[in-house]
């Protein structure tokens, strides 16, 4: 019965998160007709949106690995780096994404498609990996720390193993992989989230301009605000979003069971 | 000597430094980035330092907004809407984890599943709304009443969508769930006192789980200001109030740096002040969580 349950919430999981990967189905093979123009739109933003969140977890969670590792292993690295993370902490993401963006903005005006959308993707990931590396690097170094000063890794130490051994030993333990897996959907619930504020923000305030090369759902959102006006489209404004709330629910649901478990 | 400790390093450090610090290195990597000529660090640096003195001789290149009339705009509506937002979140996770604790409680001790199975849907609904991004929400309620959208409902709106109140929620149920089946906890309950299945009242069950919970719940929320802050400042673009996000987002389609530098110092002190405000509780009421969280 436990089985089957898992298999079916796999199943709707899968469902919620497939608007990611109907995304680079050919327009002729998916099982929705829209308007042709508008189907482009949306196929395209989220292309860029599942693009930007798998470079996102890639760079996020290698770094979070890597400082949580070296901020167990030399202290006073970890208590300098938890400083600085606090203070980045302190400013609000949307600030962080606003101020990276702001200076290339002119950039990416005056440069051709392709290197504007690749400057503008690397820019947003690492604007979202600055505001997302405290609390991930955190989730890693605090149980890591928990598990180093657990009985079993004196056991280990009086065995005469290097404290960078049995870090590394401690890293790949089945606590540390669901510390991580629990990380990695933190990481990419706060990475859609950012990217669809931002891109929204950006179009609101510069509009047609503003985002030629931040093709995100939020900014076709934005695009698509007055069709909740008298005499728009509705559908316009609430397809994108739906699709919003599918991915998003997919991430909470990971992120809710776990919790749960855990207590 | 405790409190002169907490007002030097969340006055002084935390507040004060951070803000400062915080604006000149943005304002720094701000300007070097756009390669801006050496005389503009200059002026922008003498720009901070006449709104830090208050004059109003600040941005004087960029006439309309004096340093008075930004931080006004803060005061007026960015920092309401932010402590109306925290308290709102706080009131939100309370209840929901006394009904949490209480269901859990009532479902392993008596049997009764009903709080229990209400609450696994209540969870549910809250993962849905907290999927809902803040902006659709946000521009949902732009449509129906403009910019005269009661202050009230967009709070509510601030911490229900887009996961504030689910992850503080999440946060606090964990917390207080570990608790129900601990020996402390079991022997609480046979002092028959009442559950507190709506609010965790001191005396009640939840109540005694809450106390044991708050010195960690007071830091997380201290943590979560900035991102209530974010959330007001895209709260304020959408209704187009004349508070700091729109400054803001003014200033950068102008690029006005005068006026960016402003109203990031002004919405850093704002982040301050309400972070301040939050760990003075978590100092008066837990003075020693308060030196072992250092």
């Amino acid at each position: 019965m436990k089985k089957l349950y898992r298999i079916a919430r796999a199943l709707v999981l899968l469902a919620l998160l497939s608007p990611l990967g109907l995304a680079w189905l050919p327009p002729d093979r998916l099982p929705l007709r829209l308007e042709p123009a508008f189907q482009a739109v949306l196929q395209s933003s989220f292309r860029q949106l599942s693009i930007t969140l798998a470079a996102t977890l890639a760079l996020a969670a290698l770094l979070t690995v890597v400082l949580g590792y070296a901020s167990v292993l030399w202290q006073r690295f970890g208590r300098t780096g938890a400083s600085i993370l606090k203070a980045v902490e302190s400013v609000p993401a949307i600030l962080v994404a606003l101020f990276c963006y702001a200076p290339v903005s002119g950039y990416l005006a005056r440069h051709s498609s392709g290197a504007s959308q690749t400057v503008s993707l690397l820019v947003f990931i690492l604007a979202a990996t600055l505001t997302l590396l405290p609390e991930a690097v955190r989730g890693v170094a605090i149980p890591l720390g928990d598990l180093y000063h657990r009985k079993y890794s004196l056991s280990f130490r009086s065995y005469g193993f290097t404290k960078r051994r049995i870090l590394a030993v401690l890293m790949g333990s089945h606590v540390m992989r669901g510390t991580l897996k629990r990380i990695a959907a933190g990481i990419l619930l706060k990475t859609l989230v950012l990217d669809c504020s931002f891109g929204f923000i950006i179009q609101l305030g510069f509009g047609s301009y503003g985002t030629p090369a931040h093709a995100s759902p939020g900014a076709l959102i934005a695009a698509n605000r007055d069709a909740l006006f008298e005499g728009g489209t509705p559908a316009l404004f609430w397809l994108p979003s739906l699709l919003l709330v599918a991915i998003s629910t997919s991430f909470l649901l990971t992120l809710g069971e776990r919790e749960e478990a855990a207590a | 000597m405790r409190f002169i400790r907490f007002l030097a390093r969340e006055l002084l450090i935390h507040g004060v430094l951070f803000t400062v610090a915080g604006t000149a290195i943005l304002s720094l990597l701000y300007l070097l980035s756009i390669g801006a000529p050496p005389e503009s660090f200059a002026r922008t640096g003498q720009s901070f330092l006449l709104l830090l003195s208050g004059s109003r001789d600040f941005s004087i290149d960029h006439p309309g907004f004096s340093a008075g009339q930004i931080i006004a705009s803060g005061a007026a509506v960015t920092l309401p809407l932010a402590l109306a937002s925290l308290l709102l979140l706080t009131v939100v996770a309370l209840f929901a984890s006394a009904f949490a604790t209480t269901a859990r409680y009532l479902a392993g001790k008596h049997g009764q599943f009903g709080a229990e199975a209400l609450k696994r849907s209540t969870g549910l609904l809250a993962s849905v709304l907290a999927a809902v991004p803040l902006f659709v929400g946000f521009w949902v309620l732009a449509n129906g009443f403009g910019s005269q959208a009661p202050f009230l409902l967009i709070a509510i709106s601030t911490i229900l969508l887009g996961g504030l109140a689910w992850d503080a929620t999440r946060f606090l149920m964990s917390d207080m769930l570990r608790q129900v089946e601990s020996t402390h906890a079991t022997v609480f309950t046979t002092l028959g006192r009442p559950l507190g299945g709506l609010f965790p009242l001191p005396g009640t069950f939840s109540g005694y789980l809450f106390s044991s919970s708050l010195p960690r719940f007071i830091p997380y929320l201290a943590g979560k200001v900035p991102a209530i802050i974010g959330a007001v400042t895209i709260g304020e673009i959408v209704f187009s109030f004349p508070g700091l996000g729109s400054t803001l987002l003014e200033a950068l389609l102008a690029t006005n740096t005068d006026l960016l530098v402003a109203s990031v110092f002004i919405l850093l002190c704002v982040n301050a002040v309400v972070a301040f405000i939050v760990k003075s509780f978590l100092f008066l009421i837990y003075p020693r969580w308060y030196e072992k969280a250092l």
